[in-house]
């Protein structure tokens, strides 16, 4: 069949609408020193070592900085993933977190 | 999550999952400040991980938190749902479709108005309906890309109710479709249960699980091409789906039901909690699939011996990570020559028990598998601890106890199909809590029946 008596197709976009809300950054916190970070973790790839070094060096250059260990949260993911998030908000609340590092995608 | 209370956050991503964070981040809306770890995390030596995280992870884990606010995710303009977007022949559309990362590889059947109409004929629900903004891209799942998807794929209008369930069992939360894309690079798999198996013909027999049969294969494709396209779960170049090295997709599965009932066990829909009769879809992920189970005997034990020893054998490796989260299913297709000497026995729930109490690993051996895997800190004590696992896997100390690979005896799921000239059974491994059995109940639009002759009669 030549081209010109080949029908043609008109197709229809196969995707769908984005349902997403866009939300804007935080504001950072240029100065450490007397902040609260909390840590996030979801219990694999080696966060138990990677998270104490990561300390130790935001620690070298902001001294008066505060962690809030990854145990305090429970894991993010796995068993109790949806119940173990719907706490995290309150916890931070309470420890009065003023930044946090989550872990680990890899 | 974080981020939208308005803390500023950091994560700590894989060097090798860089595009999937960035998938995600369209997903949510969330800008994301990274901190980047080169390389795999679980094959570098102390030294090394200590020097990529001081050198690279943790300034970049800094500069997130304290430098420029990460960049706000800006997504480009896109077509309007069910707009013609592109017109040409039959090859032009296969190369544009292809060059826009909108195929599997393979040709796809063109989403025409006029064919995806036909089957939204199949349907009383309105196309612009939304059942979720589904993960991982946020994209809603409507009936229209149900739809559209369906004609890509290749299925029958007739097909639309069934596509319809399996897109209802995948936004339960519960089903974790977010969690396609993980590195085990599990599978879904689709059960049908109910007279509409017969309807729509679907091959429960003899080469159930090949490509070949319309119903079983089209359906199949369906459910890879929309986790591809809707929910965003690409292989390279594309990006979202990380599975190492991943599975093709299962052609839909569907039971012997005439055997099940002639053998005295219930079917599979009815051990989903479905009356008989109905007409039900299961999503039930895989991860990991038994080499052919053969087994001989006119006695039940033998049977179901083999299928703990090739079970066993097969599946108990991965048990760890059932272990890590309370859950993992093996679904058991077994053929029905073989299930017929069984029931003339044993129950299906003393098939479970028998299961159970016989595949057996030591403690030592699964936590020396999650340690390989991915969680150097893997402790049975803590899981029983935190009310994951049943106290029995901390009953003691000995690292050569044992422990049963199988959870619960109710996880064991069995289904009767196969080839009944044969003495083979085969099964199929959930991905613990990701794709967990998922049963939907299929709604059939008010006229079926004469749409379902009208469109014999056209095909």
């Amino acid at each position: 069949m030549s081209e010109q008596n080949e029908p043609r197709y008109q197709v229809l976009w196969p995707l769908s609408r984005r349902a997403v809300r866009e939300t804007k950054a935080a504001a950072r916190l240029p100065d450490l020193n007397g902040k609260v970070v909390a840590e996030l973790w979801d219990v694999i790839f080696r966060g138990e070592t990677i998270y104490p070094l990561v300390r130790e060096y935001i620690k070298a250059r902001f001294p008066e900085v505060r962690f809030v260990g990854y145990e305090e949260f429970g894991n993010f993911h796995g068993a109790r993933e949806h119940e173990v998030s719907a706490t995290i908000p309150d916890k931070l609340k309470a420890h009065k977190a003023d930044a946090v590092i989550v872990g680990i995608g890899a | 999550m974080v981020e939208k209370m308005g803390l500023p956050t950091a994560s700590i991503i894989g060097s090798g999952f860089l595009k999937q964070a960035e998938v995600i981040v369209k997903g949510q809306g969330v800008p994301l400040a990274i901190g980047v770890y080169p390389g795999a995390p679980m094959v570098d030596s102390e030294a090394e991980l200590r020097r990529k995280v001081e050198e690279e992870l943790a300034p970049g884990l800094l500069r997130g938190l304290t430098g420029e606010a990460p960049r706000e995710v800006n997504a480009a303009t896109e077509p309007a749902p069910g707009q013609v977007v592109f017109s040409g022949t039959f090859d032009d559309v296969q190369e544009h479709f292809h060059q826009k990362l909108w195929t599997d590889g393979l040709p796809i059947v063109p989403p025409t108005r006029e064919r995806v109409d036909a089957f939204l004929r199949f349907t009383d629900r309105r196309p612009e309906e939304v059942l979720r903004a589904i993960p991982q891209e946020g994209r809603e799942a409507s009936i229209l890309s149900i739809a559209i998807t369906g004609v890509m794929a290749g299925c029958r209008p007739e097909y639309m109710p069934v596509l319809i369930a399996i897109l209802e069992a995948m936004c339960d939360p519960k089903y974790r479709v977010e969690d396609s894309g993980s590195t085990p690079g599990w599978e879904p798999v689709v059960i049908v249960s109910g007279p509409i198996v017969k309807q729509l013909d679907f091959n429960f027999g003899q080469g159930m699980m090949r490509v070949g049969r319309q119903a079983n294969t089209s359906i199949g494709r369906f459910v890879r091409l929309y986790l591809r396209n809707i929910c965003g779960f690409r292989i390279p170049p594309g990006a979202g789906d990380k599975g190492s090295i991943g599975q093709s997709f299962l052609v839909a599965m569907a039971e012997d039901e005439d055997s099940a009932r002639e053998i005295g066990w219930p079917t599979y829909g009815e051990d989903r909690g479905f009356k008989a009769g109905e007409n039900v879809v299961t999503l039930h992920s895989v991860v990991a699939i038994t080499s052919p189970m053969y087994s001989g005997g006119d006695n039940a034990e033998v049977h179901v011996r083999q299928w703990a020893d090739v079970i066993g054998g097969s599946f108990t490796y991965w048990a760890h990570t059932g272990f890590k989260t309370g859950l993992w299913s093996p679904l058991i297709v077994a053929g029905p020559s073989i299930a017929k000497v069984i029931a003339g026995e044993w129950s299906k729930d003393r098939v479970r028990q028998h299961l159970y109490d016989n595949i057996k690993v030591t403690a030592e051996r699964t936590t020396h598998h999650a340690r390989m895997t991915s969680t150097p800190t893997f402790s049975l004590e803590r899981l029983v601890r935190d009310g994951i696992l049943p106290p029995e896997y901390a009953a003691s100390g000995d690292p050569g106890r044992l422990l049963n690979v199988i959870i619960k005896p109710e996880m064991v799921e069995i289904l009767v199909a196969g080839d009944p000239g044969r003495n083979q059974s085969r099964a199929y491994m959930s991905n613990h809590v990701q794709g967990p059995p998922t049963s939907r109940k299929i709604s059939l639009p008010a006229n079926w029946e004469s749409l379902l002759k009208n469109q014999t009669r056209k095909n």
